[in-house]
Protein backbone atom coordinates (compact mmCIF):
# COMPACT_ATOMS: atom_id res chain seq x y z
CA UNK A 1 0.00 0.00 0.00
CA UNK A 2 1.33 3.41 -0.92
CA UNK A 3 0.24 5.52 2.02
CA UNK A 4 1.60 8.88 1.02
CA UNK A 5 -0.43 10.80 -1.51
CA UNK A 6 2.73 12.64 -2.52
CA UNK A 7 4.56 9.45 -3.48
CA UNK A 8 1.55 8.27 -5.48
CA UNK A 9 1.52 11.55 -7.41
CA UNK A 10 5.26 11.35 -8.07
CA UNK A 11 4.79 7.83 -9.48
CA UNK A 12 1.95 9.07 -11.68
CA UNK A 13 3.57 12.28 -12.85
CA UNK A 14 5.62 11.06 -15.86
CA UNK A 15 2.59 9.25 -17.25
CA UNK A 16 0.30 12.20 -16.70
CA UNK A 17 2.73 14.58 -18.41
CA UNK A 18 3.21 12.21 -21.35
CA UNK A 19 -0.51 11.64 -21.88
CA UNK A 20 -1.67 15.21 -21.36
CA UNK A 21 1.24 16.80 -23.23
CA UNK A 22 1.74 14.10 -25.84
CA UNK A 23 -1.81 13.07 -26.67
CA UNK A 24 -4.71 14.91 -25.06
CA UNK A 25 -3.65 18.55 -25.47
CA UNK A 26 -2.20 18.14 -29.00
CA UNK A 27 -5.32 16.22 -30.06
CA UNK A 28 -7.70 18.83 -28.64
CA UNK A 29 -5.71 21.66 -30.21
CA UNK A 30 -5.72 19.91 -33.56
CA UNK A 31 -9.42 19.15 -33.44
CA UNK A 32 -10.52 22.61 -32.28
CA UNK A 33 -8.02 25.07 -33.74
CA UNK A 34 -5.14 23.64 -35.74
CA UNK A 35 -2.13 25.91 -36.40
CA UNK A 36 -2.33 28.21 -39.44
CA UNK A 37 -6.10 27.88 -39.65
CA UNK A 38 -8.42 30.80 -38.76
CA UNK A 39 -10.59 30.26 -35.68
CA UNK A 40 -13.93 28.69 -36.48
CA UNK A 41 -12.78 27.40 -39.89
CA UNK A 42 -12.74 23.77 -38.66
CA UNK A 43 -16.40 23.93 -37.69
CA UNK A 44 -17.33 25.68 -40.94
CA UNK A 45 -15.68 22.82 -42.80
CA UNK A 46 -17.40 20.27 -40.60
CA UNK A 47 -20.77 21.85 -41.41
CA UNK A 48 -20.04 21.86 -45.13
CA UNK A 49 -18.85 18.24 -45.03
CA UNK A 50 -22.02 17.10 -43.34
CA UNK A 51 -24.08 18.59 -46.17
CA UNK A 52 -21.81 17.70 -49.10
CA UNK A 53 -22.85 14.56 -51.02
CA UNK A 54 -19.22 13.55 -51.71
CA UNK A 55 -18.19 13.71 -48.04
CA UNK A 56 -21.44 12.14 -46.89
CA UNK A 57 -20.78 9.23 -49.24
CA UNK A 58 -17.42 8.67 -47.53
CA UNK A 59 -19.00 8.78 -44.08
CA UNK A 60 -21.75 6.42 -45.18
CA UNK A 61 -19.26 4.02 -46.79
CA UNK A 62 -17.16 4.01 -43.61
CA UNK A 63 -20.22 3.25 -41.48
CA UNK A 64 -21.49 0.59 -43.88
CA UNK A 65 -18.10 -1.16 -44.05
CA UNK A 66 -17.71 -0.88 -40.27
CA UNK A 67 -21.09 -2.48 -39.63
CA UNK A 68 -20.58 -5.23 -42.23
CA UNK A 69 -17.16 -6.12 -40.82
CA UNK A 70 -18.56 -6.14 -37.26
CA UNK A 71 -21.40 -8.43 -38.36
CA UNK A 72 -19.03 -10.79 -40.17
CA UNK A 73 -16.53 -10.88 -37.30
CA UNK A 74 -19.26 -11.79 -34.81
CA UNK A 75 -20.86 -14.35 -37.15
CA UNK A 76 -17.54 -16.10 -37.72
CA UNK A 77 -15.88 -15.25 -34.41
CA UNK A 78 -18.51 -16.22 -31.86
CA UNK A 79 -19.00 -19.81 -33.13
CA UNK A 80 -15.21 -20.23 -33.27
CA UNK A 81 -14.83 -18.89 -29.72
CA UNK A 82 -17.73 -21.06 -28.54
CA UNK A 83 -16.26 -24.25 -30.01
CA UNK A 84 -12.79 -23.44 -28.68
CA UNK A 85 -14.05 -22.59 -25.19
CA UNK A 86 -16.26 -25.66 -24.90
CA UNK A 87 -13.90 -28.16 -26.53
CA UNK A 88 -11.85 -30.56 -24.47
CA UNK A 89 -9.71 -31.54 -27.44
CA UNK A 90 -5.94 -31.08 -27.33
CA UNK A 91 -6.25 -29.26 -30.64
CA UNK A 92 -8.28 -26.45 -29.08
CA UNK A 93 -5.12 -24.89 -27.63
CA UNK A 94 -3.33 -25.02 -30.97
CA UNK A 95 -6.35 -23.56 -32.79
CA UNK A 96 -6.64 -20.77 -30.21
CA UNK A 97 -2.96 -19.93 -30.62
CA UNK A 98 -3.47 -19.96 -34.41
CA UNK A 99 -6.32 -17.46 -34.01
CA UNK A 100 -4.29 -15.18 -31.74
CA UNK A 101 -1.04 -15.37 -33.71
CA UNK A 102 -2.08 -12.98 -36.54
CA UNK A 103 -2.38 -10.21 -33.92
CA UNK A 104 1.41 -10.28 -33.63
CA UNK A 105 1.78 -9.73 -37.36
CA UNK A 106 1.83 -6.35 -39.10
CA UNK A 107 -1.40 -5.19 -40.76
CA UNK A 108 0.68 -4.55 -43.87
CA UNK A 109 1.77 -8.21 -44.03
CA UNK A 110 -1.74 -9.52 -43.36
CA UNK A 111 -3.42 -7.20 -45.84
CA UNK A 112 -0.77 -7.78 -48.50
CA UNK A 113 -1.98 -11.38 -48.86
CA UNK A 114 -5.22 -10.15 -50.44
CA UNK A 115 -3.24 -8.52 -53.24
CA UNK A 116 -1.97 -12.00 -54.09
CA UNK A 117 -5.42 -13.54 -53.73
CA UNK A 118 -7.51 -10.84 -55.41
CA UNK A 119 -4.93 -9.09 -57.62
CA UNK A 120 -4.59 -8.93 -61.41
CA UNK A 121 -3.02 -12.38 -61.70
CA UNK A 122 -4.39 -13.55 -58.38
CA UNK A 123 -5.77 -16.95 -57.48
CA UNK A 124 -9.43 -16.00 -57.47
CA UNK A 125 -9.28 -14.23 -60.82
CA UNK A 126 -7.35 -17.12 -62.43
CA UNK A 127 -9.84 -19.62 -61.07
CA UNK A 128 -12.78 -17.65 -62.44
CA UNK A 129 -11.11 -17.45 -65.86
CA UNK A 130 -10.01 -21.09 -65.69
CA UNK A 131 -13.53 -22.27 -65.02
CA UNK A 132 -14.75 -20.13 -67.91
CA UNK A 133 -17.11 -18.18 -65.66
CA UNK A 134 -15.93 -14.82 -66.94
CA UNK A 135 -13.10 -13.73 -69.21
CA UNK A 136 -11.45 -11.50 -68.21
CA UNK A 137 -12.23 -11.99 -64.53
CA UNK A 138 -14.05 -9.06 -62.93
CA UNK A 139 -12.05 -6.47 -61.02
CA UNK A 140 -11.85 -7.74 -57.43
CA UNK A 141 -9.23 -5.44 -55.97
CA UNK A 142 -10.20 -1.84 -55.12
CA UNK A 143 -13.79 -2.85 -54.43
CA UNK A 144 -15.78 -2.59 -51.23
CA UNK A 145 -15.78 -6.39 -50.99
CA UNK A 146 -11.98 -6.43 -50.94
CA UNK A 147 -11.91 -3.87 -48.10
CA UNK A 148 -14.54 -5.80 -46.14
CA UNK A 149 -12.59 -9.07 -46.54
CA UNK A 150 -9.31 -7.44 -45.53
CA UNK A 151 -10.80 -5.80 -42.43
CA UNK A 152 -12.58 -9.01 -41.43
CA UNK A 153 -9.28 -10.87 -41.58
CA UNK A 154 -7.67 -8.12 -39.50
CA UNK A 155 -10.25 -7.99 -36.70
CA UNK A 156 -11.46 -11.58 -36.50
CA UNK A 157 -8.72 -12.59 -34.01
CA UNK A 158 -9.80 -9.76 -31.73
CA UNK A 159 -13.44 -10.89 -31.94
CA UNK A 160 -12.45 -14.49 -31.25
CA UNK A 161 -10.34 -13.86 -28.13
CA UNK A 162 -12.86 -11.38 -26.69
CA UNK A 163 -15.78 -13.79 -27.22
CA UNK A 164 -13.60 -16.66 -26.02
CA UNK A 165 -12.97 -15.09 -22.62
CA UNK A 166 -16.71 -14.28 -22.38
CA UNK A 167 -17.84 -17.84 -23.17
CA UNK A 168 -15.14 -19.34 -20.94
CA UNK A 169 -16.56 -17.36 -18.02
CA UNK A 170 -20.02 -18.87 -18.49
CA UNK A 171 -20.20 -22.02 -16.37
CA UNK A 172 -20.43 -25.02 -18.69
CA UNK A 173 -22.66 -26.69 -16.08
CA UNK A 174 -25.38 -24.16 -16.94
CA UNK A 175 -25.34 -25.47 -20.53
CA UNK A 176 -25.58 -29.01 -19.20
CA UNK A 177 -28.45 -28.03 -16.87
CA UNK A 178 -30.42 -26.46 -19.72
CA UNK A 179 -29.81 -29.55 -21.86
CA UNK A 180 -30.81 -31.77 -18.96
CA UNK A 181 -34.07 -29.85 -18.60
CA UNK A 182 -34.86 -30.69 -22.21
CA UNK A 183 -33.67 -27.64 -24.14
CA UNK A 184 -32.14 -28.41 -27.54
CA UNK A 185 -28.66 -27.36 -28.54
CA UNK A 186 -29.82 -24.19 -30.34
CA UNK A 187 -32.28 -23.29 -27.57
CA UNK A 188 -29.53 -23.64 -24.95
CA UNK A 189 -27.22 -21.42 -26.99
CA UNK A 190 -29.89 -18.75 -27.51
CA UNK A 191 -31.40 -18.66 -24.04
CA UNK A 192 -28.40 -19.45 -21.85
CA UNK A 193 -24.94 -19.14 -23.36
CA UNK A 194 -25.39 -16.08 -25.60
CA UNK A 195 -27.27 -13.92 -23.04
CA UNK A 196 -24.70 -14.73 -20.36
CA UNK A 197 -21.76 -13.89 -22.61
CA UNK A 198 -23.44 -10.71 -23.93
CA UNK A 199 -21.05 -8.21 -22.25
CA UNK A 200 -18.13 -9.92 -24.01
CA UNK A 201 -19.96 -10.02 -27.33
CA UNK A 202 -20.81 -6.30 -26.99
CA UNK A 203 -17.14 -5.59 -26.19
CA UNK A 204 -16.04 -7.56 -29.26
CA UNK A 205 -18.49 -5.63 -31.45
CA UNK A 206 -17.26 -2.31 -30.06
CA UNK A 207 -13.58 -3.12 -30.56
CA UNK A 208 -14.12 -4.39 -34.11
CA UNK A 209 -16.33 -1.49 -35.16
CA UNK A 210 -14.02 1.15 -33.67
CA UNK A 211 -11.04 -0.54 -35.30
CA UNK A 212 -12.70 -0.90 -38.69
CA UNK A 213 -13.94 2.70 -39.00
CA UNK A 214 -10.49 4.08 -38.12
CA UNK A 215 -8.30 1.58 -40.01
CA UNK A 216 -5.92 3.04 -42.54
CA UNK A 217 -3.69 0.32 -44.03
CA UNK A 218 -6.43 -1.94 -45.40
CA UNK A 219 -8.61 0.64 -47.18
CA UNK A 220 -5.41 2.21 -48.53
CA UNK A 221 -4.09 -1.05 -50.00
CA UNK A 222 -7.33 -2.82 -50.97
CA UNK A 223 -9.68 0.10 -51.58
CA UNK A 224 -7.32 2.34 -53.51
CA UNK A 225 -8.65 5.73 -54.51
CA UNK A 226 -12.09 4.37 -55.35
CA UNK A 227 -13.12 3.15 -51.89
CA UNK A 228 -12.12 6.14 -49.79
CA UNK A 229 -12.91 5.80 -46.10
CA UNK A 230 -12.58 8.43 -43.36
CA UNK A 231 -9.01 7.40 -42.45
CA UNK A 232 -7.69 7.43 -46.03
CA UNK A 233 -9.45 10.75 -46.62
CA UNK A 234 -7.91 12.17 -43.42
CA UNK A 235 -4.45 11.21 -44.64
CA UNK A 236 -5.13 12.72 -48.06
CA UNK A 237 -6.10 16.08 -46.49
CA UNK A 238 -3.17 16.15 -44.09
CA UNK A 239 -0.38 14.34 -45.91
CA UNK A 240 -1.10 15.30 -49.52
CA UNK A 241 -3.18 18.47 -49.86
CA UNK A 242 -2.16 20.01 -46.48
CA UNK A 243 -5.73 21.18 -45.89
CA UNK A 244 -5.58 21.33 -42.08
CA UNK A 245 -9.15 22.50 -41.56
CA UNK A 246 -10.56 19.63 -43.60
CA UNK A 247 -8.21 17.15 -41.89
CA UNK A 248 -9.37 18.32 -38.47
CA UNK A 249 -13.04 18.19 -39.47
CA UNK A 250 -12.57 14.61 -40.72
CA UNK A 251 -10.72 13.73 -37.51
CA UNK A 252 -13.65 15.13 -35.48
CA UNK A 253 -16.14 12.95 -37.39
CA UNK A 254 -13.96 9.88 -36.83
CA UNK A 255 -13.38 10.61 -33.15
CA UNK A 256 -17.06 11.30 -32.46
CA UNK A 257 -18.04 8.04 -34.21
CA UNK A 258 -15.68 6.04 -32.03
CA UNK A 259 -16.63 7.83 -28.80
CA UNK A 260 -20.33 7.29 -29.50
CA UNK A 261 -19.78 3.56 -29.99
CA UNK A 262 -17.75 3.25 -26.77
CA UNK A 263 -20.37 5.32 -24.92
CA UNK A 264 -23.33 3.27 -26.17
CA UNK A 265 -21.57 0.01 -25.37
CA UNK A 266 -20.66 1.18 -21.85
CA UNK A 267 -24.24 2.31 -21.14
CA UNK A 268 -25.72 -0.90 -22.55
CA UNK A 269 -23.45 -3.27 -20.60
CA UNK A 270 -24.00 -1.24 -17.41
CA UNK A 271 -27.79 -1.29 -17.86
CA UNK A 272 -27.54 -5.02 -18.41
CA UNK A 273 -25.55 -5.48 -15.19
CA UNK A 274 -28.15 -3.48 -13.23
CA UNK A 275 -31.20 -5.36 -14.53
CA UNK A 276 -29.67 -8.73 -13.80
CA UNK B 1 -15.07 -31.83 -29.61
CA UNK B 2 -18.15 -33.77 -28.75
CA UNK B 3 -21.00 -33.59 -31.26
CA UNK B 4 -20.35 -29.93 -32.04
CA UNK B 5 -23.03 -28.33 -34.13
CA UNK B 6 -22.20 -28.51 -37.86
CA UNK B 7 -23.18 -24.88 -38.57
CA UNK B 8 -20.81 -23.55 -35.92
CA UNK B 9 -18.02 -25.77 -37.25
CA UNK B 10 -18.55 -24.50 -40.82
CA UNK B 11 -18.49 -20.85 -39.66
CA UNK B 12 -15.36 -21.46 -37.59
CA UNK B 13 -13.68 -23.14 -40.58
CA UNK B 14 -14.56 -20.15 -42.79
CA UNK B 15 -13.12 -17.86 -40.13
CA UNK B 16 -9.80 -19.69 -40.16
CA UNK B 17 -9.73 -19.60 -43.97
CA UNK B 18 -10.18 -15.80 -43.96
CA UNK B 19 -7.57 -15.33 -41.21
CA UNK B 20 -4.84 -17.68 -42.39
CA UNK B 21 -5.08 -18.38 -46.15
CA UNK B 22 -4.02 -14.91 -47.39
CA UNK B 23 -0.91 -15.17 -45.18
CA UNK B 24 -0.06 -18.55 -46.72
CA UNK B 25 -0.31 -17.03 -50.18
CA UNK B 26 2.18 -14.33 -49.17
CA UNK B 27 4.67 -17.02 -48.13
CA UNK B 28 4.09 -19.04 -51.30
CA UNK B 29 4.63 -16.05 -53.61
CA UNK B 30 7.82 -15.08 -51.79
CA UNK B 31 9.49 -18.19 -53.24
CA UNK B 32 8.57 -17.48 -56.85
CA UNK B 33 11.22 -17.37 -59.55
CA UNK B 34 9.12 -15.01 -61.67
CA UNK B 35 9.00 -11.25 -61.37
CA UNK B 36 5.38 -10.52 -60.58
CA UNK B 37 2.77 -11.42 -58.01
CA UNK B 38 1.41 -14.40 -59.90
CA UNK B 39 -0.12 -17.51 -58.53
CA UNK B 40 0.86 -20.30 -58.88
CA UNK B 41 4.49 -19.09 -58.55
CA UNK B 42 6.69 -19.43 -61.65
CA UNK B 43 9.34 -21.84 -60.41
CA UNK B 44 11.09 -21.86 -57.07
CA UNK B 45 13.81 -19.44 -56.09
CA UNK B 46 15.20 -17.47 -53.20
CA UNK B 47 15.98 -14.43 -55.36
CA UNK B 48 13.33 -12.21 -53.74
CA UNK B 49 14.69 -12.91 -50.27
CA UNK B 50 18.12 -11.84 -51.49
CA UNK B 51 16.57 -8.79 -53.11
CA UNK B 52 14.71 -7.85 -49.92
CA UNK B 53 17.82 -8.15 -47.77
CA UNK B 54 19.87 -6.18 -50.26
CA UNK B 55 17.28 -3.42 -50.64
CA UNK B 56 18.64 -0.65 -48.48
CA UNK B 57 15.38 1.22 -47.71
CA UNK B 58 14.04 -2.02 -46.16
CA UNK B 59 17.12 -2.89 -44.11
CA UNK B 60 17.50 0.70 -42.97
CA UNK B 61 13.83 0.87 -41.97
CA UNK B 62 14.04 -2.50 -40.23
CA UNK B 63 16.82 -1.18 -38.00
CA UNK B 64 14.87 2.03 -37.39
CA UNK B 65 11.73 0.09 -36.43
CA UNK B 66 13.63 -2.20 -34.07
CA UNK B 67 15.32 0.78 -32.43
CA UNK B 68 12.07 2.71 -32.05
CA UNK B 69 10.14 -0.30 -30.73
CA UNK B 70 12.84 -1.16 -28.22
CA UNK B 71 13.21 2.36 -26.81
CA UNK B 72 9.48 3.09 -26.67
CA UNK B 73 8.81 -0.25 -24.97
CA UNK B 74 11.41 0.50 -22.27
CA UNK B 75 10.01 4.02 -21.83
CA UNK B 76 6.41 2.78 -21.64
CA UNK B 77 7.37 0.28 -18.95
CA UNK B 78 9.41 2.85 -17.03
CA UNK B 79 6.49 5.28 -17.04
CA UNK B 80 3.67 2.76 -16.88
CA UNK B 81 4.73 0.48 -14.02
CA UNK B 82 5.02 3.27 -11.41
CA UNK B 83 1.68 4.66 -12.63
CA UNK B 84 0.03 1.25 -12.29
CA UNK B 85 1.37 0.94 -8.73
CA UNK B 86 0.07 4.39 -7.86
CA UNK B 87 -3.39 3.76 -9.30
CA UNK B 88 -3.82 0.32 -7.79
CA UNK B 89 -2.00 0.61 -4.48
CA UNK B 90 -2.22 4.28 -3.65
CA UNK B 91 -4.88 6.81 -2.73
CA UNK B 92 -5.09 8.91 -5.85
CA UNK B 93 -7.55 11.78 -6.09
CA UNK B 94 -9.84 11.44 -9.14
CA UNK B 95 -8.89 7.81 -9.63
CA UNK B 96 -11.36 7.00 -12.42
CA UNK B 97 -10.37 10.16 -14.28
CA UNK B 98 -6.71 9.14 -14.08
CA UNK B 99 -7.52 5.64 -15.25
CA UNK B 100 -9.55 7.07 -18.14
CA UNK B 101 -6.62 9.28 -19.10
CA UNK B 102 -4.26 6.30 -19.15
CA UNK B 103 -6.60 4.40 -21.47
CA UNK B 104 -7.31 7.41 -23.72
CA UNK B 105 -4.70 6.51 -26.39
CA UNK B 106 -6.56 3.24 -26.88
CA UNK B 107 -9.84 4.97 -27.63
CA UNK B 108 -8.66 7.96 -29.68
CA UNK B 109 -8.13 6.94 -33.35
CA UNK B 110 -4.38 6.46 -33.89
CA UNK B 111 -4.35 8.47 -37.10
CA UNK B 112 -5.79 11.39 -35.10
CA UNK B 113 -2.98 11.02 -32.54
CA UNK B 114 -0.40 10.87 -35.34
CA UNK B 115 -1.78 13.99 -37.01
CA UNK B 116 -1.89 15.85 -33.69
CA UNK B 117 1.75 14.98 -32.95
CA UNK B 118 2.80 16.02 -36.44
CA UNK B 119 1.10 19.41 -36.15
CA UNK B 120 2.10 20.23 -32.59
CA UNK B 121 5.58 18.76 -32.32
CA UNK B 122 7.02 18.75 -35.81
CA UNK B 123 5.33 21.78 -37.37
CA UNK B 124 4.83 23.95 -34.30
CA UNK B 125 7.77 23.09 -32.04
CA UNK B 126 10.13 22.04 -34.84
CA UNK B 127 10.93 18.75 -33.11
CA UNK B 128 12.78 16.12 -35.13
CA UNK B 129 10.75 13.16 -36.27
CA UNK B 130 12.47 10.53 -34.11
CA UNK B 131 11.51 12.30 -30.88
CA UNK B 132 7.96 12.91 -32.09
CA UNK B 133 7.69 9.22 -33.02
CA UNK B 134 9.05 8.23 -29.63
CA UNK B 135 6.44 10.34 -27.79
CA UNK B 136 3.62 8.96 -29.95
CA UNK B 137 4.69 5.32 -29.70
CA UNK B 138 5.31 5.49 -25.94
CA UNK B 139 1.90 7.10 -25.41
CA UNK B 140 -0.03 4.45 -27.36
CA UNK B 141 1.89 1.67 -25.56
CA UNK B 142 1.04 3.00 -22.09
CA UNK B 143 -2.49 1.53 -21.97
CA UNK B 144 -1.05 -1.96 -22.64
CA UNK B 145 1.50 -1.61 -19.85
CA UNK B 146 -1.05 -0.30 -17.39
CA UNK B 147 -3.67 -2.94 -18.23
CA UNK B 148 -1.41 -5.97 -18.44
CA UNK B 149 0.76 -5.21 -15.41
CA UNK B 150 -2.41 -4.04 -13.62
CA UNK B 151 -4.03 -7.44 -14.24
CA UNK B 152 -0.91 -9.06 -12.81
CA UNK B 153 -0.90 -6.75 -9.78
CA UNK B 154 -4.58 -7.42 -9.13
CA UNK B 155 -3.68 -11.07 -8.54
CA UNK B 156 -1.05 -10.15 -5.96
CA UNK B 157 -2.10 -10.05 -2.32
CA UNK B 158 -1.40 -6.56 -0.86
CA UNK B 159 -0.98 -8.27 2.51
CA UNK B 160 2.40 -9.57 1.28
CA UNK B 161 3.63 -6.03 0.77
CA UNK B 162 2.22 -4.95 4.12
CA UNK B 163 3.99 -7.88 5.78
CA UNK B 164 7.29 -6.91 4.16
CA UNK B 165 6.88 -3.32 5.33
CA UNK B 166 5.86 -4.53 8.79
CA UNK B 167 9.05 -6.58 9.01
CA UNK B 168 11.04 -3.43 8.48
CA UNK B 169 11.76 -3.39 4.73
CA UNK B 170 11.87 0.01 3.05
CA UNK B 171 9.27 0.76 0.35
CA UNK B 172 11.95 0.40 -2.33
CA UNK B 173 13.17 -2.90 -0.86
CA UNK B 174 9.57 -4.14 -0.72
CA UNK B 175 9.09 -3.21 -4.37
CA UNK B 176 12.27 -5.01 -5.47
CA UNK B 177 11.88 -8.17 -3.43
CA UNK B 178 8.11 -8.59 -3.14
CA UNK B 179 6.11 -6.65 -5.72
CA UNK B 180 8.40 -6.96 -8.73
CA UNK B 181 8.70 -10.78 -8.70
CA UNK B 182 4.88 -11.02 -8.60
CA UNK B 183 4.63 -8.59 -11.50
CA UNK B 184 7.27 -10.29 -13.64
CA UNK B 185 4.93 -12.29 -15.93
CA UNK B 186 2.79 -9.19 -16.44
CA UNK B 187 5.84 -7.12 -17.26
CA UNK B 188 7.11 -9.66 -19.78
CA UNK B 189 3.67 -9.80 -21.43
CA UNK B 190 3.43 -6.02 -21.50
CA UNK B 191 6.92 -5.73 -22.97
CA UNK B 192 6.16 -8.26 -25.71
CA UNK B 193 2.83 -6.69 -26.63
CA UNK B 194 4.33 -3.21 -26.59
CA UNK B 195 7.27 -4.18 -28.75
CA UNK B 196 5.06 -5.85 -31.35
CA UNK B 197 2.53 -2.99 -31.31
CA UNK B 198 5.19 -0.35 -31.84
CA UNK B 199 7.07 -2.36 -34.45
CA UNK B 200 3.91 -2.89 -36.52
CA UNK B 201 2.35 0.52 -36.10
CA UNK B 202 1.34 2.39 -39.24
CA UNK B 203 -1.08 5.23 -38.35
CA UNK B 204 1.16 7.03 -35.85
CA UNK B 205 4.28 6.60 -37.96
CA UNK B 206 2.65 7.55 -41.26
CA UNK B 207 2.70 11.33 -40.86
CA UNK B 208 5.79 11.45 -38.67
CA UNK B 209 8.18 9.84 -41.15
CA UNK B 210 11.14 11.66 -42.62
CA UNK B 211 13.79 10.78 -45.15
CA UNK B 212 16.32 9.98 -42.42
CA UNK B 213 14.15 7.91 -40.13
CA UNK B 214 11.33 5.79 -41.54
CA UNK B 215 9.73 2.70 -40.04
CA UNK B 216 9.48 -0.60 -41.89
CA UNK B 217 5.68 -0.98 -42.18
CA UNK B 218 5.34 2.51 -43.68
CA UNK B 219 8.23 1.89 -46.07
CA UNK B 220 6.66 -1.40 -47.20
CA UNK B 221 3.28 0.27 -47.62
CA UNK B 222 4.77 2.96 -49.86
CA UNK B 223 6.66 0.35 -51.85
CA UNK B 224 3.56 -1.76 -52.49
CA UNK B 225 1.72 1.23 -53.89
CA UNK B 226 4.44 1.86 -56.50
CA UNK B 227 5.65 -1.61 -57.43
CA UNK B 228 4.13 -4.97 -58.10
CA UNK B 229 7.12 -7.24 -57.39
CA UNK B 230 7.31 -10.11 -54.87
CA UNK B 231 10.01 -8.30 -52.85
CA UNK B 232 7.40 -7.25 -50.28
CA UNK B 233 6.18 -10.86 -50.10
CA UNK B 234 9.74 -11.91 -49.26
CA UNK B 235 10.13 -9.17 -46.64
CA UNK B 236 6.73 -10.14 -45.18
CA UNK B 237 7.80 -13.78 -45.00
CA UNK B 238 10.97 -12.82 -43.15
CA UNK B 239 8.89 -10.80 -40.68
CA UNK B 240 6.51 -13.73 -40.36
CA UNK B 241 9.42 -16.06 -39.53
CA UNK B 242 10.68 -13.60 -36.92
CA UNK B 243 7.22 -13.32 -35.39
CA UNK B 244 6.81 -17.10 -35.26
CA UNK B 245 10.11 -17.36 -33.39
CA UNK B 246 9.02 -14.63 -30.97
CA UNK B 247 5.59 -16.22 -30.48
CA UNK B 248 7.19 -19.60 -29.85
CA UNK B 249 9.49 -18.17 -27.20
CA UNK B 250 6.56 -16.34 -25.62
CA UNK B 251 4.37 -19.43 -25.62
CA UNK B 252 7.19 -21.38 -23.95
CA UNK B 253 7.78 -18.83 -21.19
CA UNK B 254 4.27 -17.59 -20.43
CA UNK B 255 1.61 -19.02 -22.70
CA UNK B 256 -0.46 -17.06 -25.19
CA UNK B 257 -3.62 -17.03 -23.10
CA UNK B 258 -1.76 -15.37 -20.24
CA UNK B 259 -0.20 -12.73 -22.47
CA UNK B 260 -3.45 -11.79 -24.16
CA UNK B 261 -5.59 -12.21 -21.05
CA UNK B 262 -4.73 -8.72 -19.85
CA UNK B 263 -5.72 -6.64 -22.87
CA UNK B 264 -9.37 -7.42 -23.01
CA UNK B 265 -10.59 -6.46 -19.63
Amino acid sequence: MIRSRRIALVLLLPGLVLLLGGVVIPALTMLLSPPRVPTGEVFDRLGRMLSDPYDLAIIWRTLRIGLTVTGLCLTLGFPTAYLLARSRSRWAGVLLALAIFPLLLSNVVRTYGWLVVLGRNGVVGQTIEGLGLADPAPQLLYTEIAVVLGLTQLFLPLAIITCYSAVAQVDANLDEAARGLGAGRIRTLWSVTIPLSMPGIAMAATLVFAGAVTAYTTPYLLGGSRQTMLATQLFRYSGVSLDWAAASATAIIMTVLVLVVYGVSTVLTRAKAVTR
Amino acid sequence: MKRSSPIAAVLAFLGYVVMIVPILFVVATAFTGGSSLTFPPEGLSLRWFEAALAYEPFTQALLSSLQLALISTVLALAVGIPATLAVMRGKVPGKSLVEGLFLSPLILPELVVGLALYQQFMLHLDMDNFNALLIGHTAILLPYTVRVTGASLALADPALEDASRGLGASPLRTFWSVTLPVLRPGIISAALLSFVTSFNNVPISLLLQSRDFRTLPVTMLDYVQQNYTPIVAAMSTLLLAGTVALAFAAERTLGFARIFGGINR
